[in-house]
């Protein structure tokens, strides 16, 4: 089973397509200072993400008269909800997971301290990010979170107590289900790039950027994945019930927030 | 025991196939708003260019046929052109809350502080609340019959997704932030509120709906 389990990185690189430029990692720096303008704004229409100056609140985006800007069908809005909806409550279910593990963890190994303050703040990130990104762009967010506040929090709390090697099994699997929904998400974004660029438009930069970002943040998460399994996370007894039955869990609870 | 372990395992890997596939768009209420280009018009050309001047008979002929067939002579159309709107008349007062909910955006601005505070959400929302109540006032004669309209079992569930897409515009203008269960509380209070407002709204003689 475990051979089954790709290593992390050959999984980025597989599902990371020639297209990799179209979106490049820098965006990511361009992003953070545009979205720093923006909510300086402080007008009631929400103002298009020019680079330029804050005088351009309300105005018609800019289009590059050389490649216009694809509009987006009913099916790809509605698949953006679906995935983004998804993505803001996964990261605040990680929040809970760790903030449940933690005290327990540290307790009796007082050196995963680091590591874990590591991964809870890059997923403290991740879940402001997407707050952002959820009503900047008007998604409804999902209805169950008081139902997945207490399942996450169980989760964690029980795999701590089962044990360091459990609580790592727990971040195991959690992380591998999130790296593959991540990845297919970049993935369907790539495909949408790619078929704009046959028909002579581009994606426009809200979506560049937000898939430099998805890939960013898909990265930091295999790499929660590489030290769960650094930290003895197949050691775990049982490891095949739990890490099977958690990632169960995480599908589940994938399917029913992409539609409620 | 081989026998036992390699039947979960066989049943695993059907659960997993069977979950990995890629999810089929779901219709969404709300969906994705993309800011790198120009929202298109809520209706068809020849659609928008009937309703607005049919909109423009409403006061004096009300949420009718009539004023249909008015602005479909209006605009250059025959009157049949009707037959362009399955729902009758209910297309018509569709064209008013939608018109009027996207109105919002332009309609209001809120200055950057008052008296030396910055505008809280709250009140950003009574303003924009009031605001579209106040654009009820030249069809407000007329109002009632449309809430009749609204009420008839075909045509509650578009209504109330009206309804739910101004209380959505009314928080978001606002600078709503929420992303959990308030997003859903909020929503559901306005829409109450605003509502039962409209309805009294209907009944108010006082001069200026004080």
């Amino acid at each position: 089973m475990s051979a089954k389990l790709l290593s992390p990185n050959a999984l980025a690189r597989s599902h990371a397509p020639i297209l990799d430029f179209l979106a490049p990692r820098t965006l990511t720096s361009c992003t953070s200072s545009i979205s720093r303008q923006r909510r300086r704004h402080q007008s009631t229409t929400p103002s298009p993400p020019t680079p330029d100056s804050a005088a351009a609140s309300g105005l018609n985006p800019p289009t590059n008269a050389a490649t216009p800007i694809h509009q987006l069908s009913e099916q790809q809005r509605a698949f953006l909800s679906s995935a983004l909806r998804v993505n803001q409550t996964g990261e605040l279910a990680a929040i809970l997971i760790y903030s449940a593990q933690s005290p327990i963890l540290t307790r009796s190994h007082p050196h995963l301290r680091p590591l874990m303050k590591h991964m809870y703040d890059q997923e403290a990130g991740h879940y402001k990010f997407f707050n952002e990104v959820i009503s900047k762009h008007r998604i409804r967010p999902t209805a169950m979170t008081p139902l997945w506040t207490a399942a996450a929090s169980f989760l964690g709390w029980s795999t701590a107590v089962l044990g360091r090697e459990a609580a790592m099994a727990c971040t195991e699997a959690v992380e591998t289900e999130i790296g593959t929904h991540y990845n297919e998400q970049v993935r369907v974004l790539l495909d949408w790039a790619q078929k704009c660029g046959e028909r002579g438009e581009s994606l426009g930069p809200e979506l560049e950027a937000l898939v430099g970002q998805l890939r960013t943040i898909r990265d930091e998460e295999l790499e929660h994945l590489d030290h769960a399994v650094e930290n003895d996370a197949k050691e775990a007894r049982p490891y095949e019930l739990l890490t099977e039955g958690i990632r169960a869990g995480c599908r589940g609870a994938i399917w029913v927030s992409e539609r409620v | 025991m081989p026998a036992t372990t390699r039947i979960p395992s066989t049943l695993l890997g059907a659960v997993r196939a069977s979950t990995s596939r890629v999810t089929p768009p779901i219709r969404q209420r709300c969906a994705y708003h993309s800011y790198d280009y120009a929202q298109p018009p809520p209706f068809p050309p020849a659609e928008t260019k009937i309703l607005s001047s049919a909109y423009a008979h409403v006061p004096n002929h009300g949420f009718t046929v009539d004023a249909l067939k008015l602005g479909a002579r209006d605009a250059g159309y025959l009157d049949a052109s009707t037959n362009l709107f399955p729902r009758g008349v209910f297309d018509l007062i569709n064209y008013h809350l939608v018109t009027q909910r996207l109105a919002l955006k332009d309609s209001v601005q809120f200055p950057e502080e008052k008296d030396g505070k910055k505008l809280g959400v709250g009140s950003k929302v009574r303003s924009l609340t009031l605001a579209r109540l106040r654009a009820n006032e030249p069809v407000l004669h007329r109002w009632q019959e449309a809430l009749a309209i609204m009420a008839q079992p075909t045509y509650i569930p578009p209504s109330l997704h009206e309804l739910a897409a101004l209380a959505d515009e009314i928080w978001f203008l606002a600078g709503d932030q929420s992303v959990d269960t308030s997003w859903y509380t909020k929503r559901a209070t306005l829409s109450t509120i605003y509502s039962t407002t409209e309805v009294f709204m209907t009944q108010d003689t006082s001069k200026n709906f004080v």
